[in-house]
């Protein structure tokens, strides 16, 4: 006869042969892998402290005709330590769902029983198909100040465990990420970026239960963010950025009223509006150019800080440049 | 009084809706606040569980989405006019206990009050505005409970914020609802289906 068998990690197991008596002469195969006879206790398998990669199907042959006597599959695990139970309401005021997990493996079949009790009311926590480890509940009171209380067991053939959550209907209130979420350069300002996002679609009614937002962004060189916060509209228009910088962008959302923050986004890259390079030339190129082109060449802007001839400092050399080329330098340094 | 659907209604009652929302915002911070001071002034657990005490009236609602527009005034009107009374009998005993010992405690009751009371007649005003008639209130309010000992008149304290507090969060749902254009008194406007 051919079945299974569950042993805890540690345990000593010890075998028969079906009916076979102690003296008989037998064999033992683990996996169809003859097994030493040093395991051997007349005709029982004798395994110490077993540990996981002692499981698998152990068989027993009569010794001179291989007769199967005995097959089982064994199995070592664990009994489930304290699951780890999380229940939010990204559907707000449909519903609120439960999943859980569990710390370690136990490496045995475990089954799964939630209860979920309002006040004194049971209510049913629907599986849903996948993920197999989640159940969905949907409201039937709103705005109640009694807490819900859901109790997670978890059972296997080695012993049981549990964990109880209570919490009232707002504390879990937690929306999907914002989705769709695109930035874009403005034409003709080096400085905006125009970002867009949408609300979740798993959030029911937007209308009745708006959202509010938090949009957070930082040049990619640079590890302190700009925080947001957007009590309407599905858009706004960064206005600081750093000319000519990639910048990482991120939006969050939560109901107005009740509730925590959303994840953030996923992650959008957008540089911000550049003028084409120019050609640079030199004071030559100029002079020579002046009277027969029409160049589209324009100097940016220059301040003289002082004339030649003048004298700074003690030493009575003058030195002169441009502004612009000082700011350009500067630039360079701090960004 | 202009009819119930006229284009200048529907202006007025988005007014009003989106006043009396942010009115409600404000209220229930201002009620959270309240409940932290309160919650230490009187020495209580801010965890502990309060049953249903008689006379306040409980936010919780079922079916939410289906009530009309005009349940929702109702319900509102009847709950702020409960609030209002028992605010003031709140601030009442709170004085009887502590004097001006606690003023702080007895000023915040007193703000909040304030905002209920406007809050009252802010619904009213939408319940005119729909050509309503407002229900009377009944006699001088809910009839004055049996004497409490001091820690009971606490832990009825500790619930009436509670309540209040869930209240100023359904009532700024049930005017985002009674904004929607075309939301009429008379109809109940669902919940979308999700996808």
């Amino acid at each position: 006869d051919s079945h299974i068998q569950y042993e805890r990690v540690g345990a000593d197991v010890t075998m028969k042969c079906g009916s076979m008596d102690w003296d008989a002469a037998v064999t033992w195969t683990v996996n169809g892998t003859d097994i030493n006879d040093s395991r051997l206790n007349g005709s029982y398998l004798v395994l110490k402290n077993v540990d996981l990669l002692q499981s698998g199907q152990y068989s027993c042959y009569e010794g001179s005709s291989w007769h199967l006597k005995y097959q089982t599959y064994l199995r070592v695990g664990t009994p489930p330590k304290e699951p780890v139970l999380m229940c939010r309401s990204n559907n707000y005021p449909k519903g609120f769902y439960c999943s859980w997990h569990l710390p370690t493996p136990t490496y045995i079949p475990n089954t799964f029983n939630i209860s979920v009790i309002h006040g004194t009311k049971d209510m049913v926590c629907e599986k849903d198909a996948v993920p197999k480890n989640r159940c969905h509940i949907r409201y039937l009171q709103l705005f109640s100040t009694v807490k819900y209380k859901v109790t997670l067991t978890v059972t296997n053939v080695l012993g049981k465990n549990f964990t109880t959550l209570t919490f009232d209907e707002f504390a879990i209130v937690k929306p999907d990420p914002p989705e769709s979420v695109v930035a874009k350069p403005v034409p003709n300002n080096p400085r905006r970026l125009e970002v867009s996002w949408q609300n979740p679609s798993s959030w029911p009614d937007p209308e009745s239960f708006p959202l509010k937002f938090f949009l957070r962004y930082r040049p990619l060189i640079l590890d302190q963010w700009q925080h947001v916060e957007l009590s309407d509209g599905t858009s706004h228009t960064i206005t600081d950025a750093y000319a000519g910088k990639e910048y990482i962008i991120q939006v969050a959302a939560k109901d107005n009223d009740i509730g925590t923050w959303s994840d953030w986004s996923v992650a959008v890259h957008a540089t911000p509006w550049t003028e084409e390079p120019k050609h640079l030339t030199t004071e030559a190129q100029i002079t020579e150019t002046t009277s027969a082109s029409t160049s589209s060449f324009m100097a940016p802007p220059t301040t003289k800080i002082c004339d030649k001839g003048a004298v700074v400092g003690s030493g009575a050399v003058a030195v002169c440049w441009t502004a612009g080329l000082v700011v350009a330098a500067y630039s360079v340094l701090f960004i | 009084m202009a009819a119930a659907d006229s284009p200048s209604a529907a202006l007025r009652r988005r007014d009003l809706c989106s006043r009396g929302i942010r009115l409600a915002g404000k209220m229930r911070a201002d009620v959270v606040d309240l409940l932290d001071i309160y919650v230490e002034q009187q020495g209580l657990d801010a965890s502990a569980s309060v049953a249903a005490v008689e006379g306040v009236p409980l936010a919780a609602v079922e079916r939410w989405d289906e009530q009309t527009g005009t349940q929702r005034l109702l319900e509102n009107l009847a709950a702020y006019r409960a609030f209002r009374a028992l605010l003031a009998q709140m601030l009442e005993e709170q004085r009887e206990q502590l004097g001006e010992a606690d003023a702080g405690l007895g000023r915040a009751l007193a703000a909040v009050l304030l905002q209920v009371s406007a809050f009252t007649y802010h619904l009213e005003e939408l319940l005119r505005l729909e050509s309503r008639g407002i229900p009377g209130e009944e006699g001088d309010g809910p009839p004055p409970p049996p004497r409490l000992s001091l820690f009971e008149q606490k832990l009825r304290g500790l619930g009436v914020l509670r309540e209040l507090a869930q209240w100023a969060v359904r009532s700024a749902r049930d005017l985002r609802q009674l904004a929607k254009p075309g939301s009429a008194t008379g109809t109940a406007p669902g919940l979308a289906e999700s996808p």
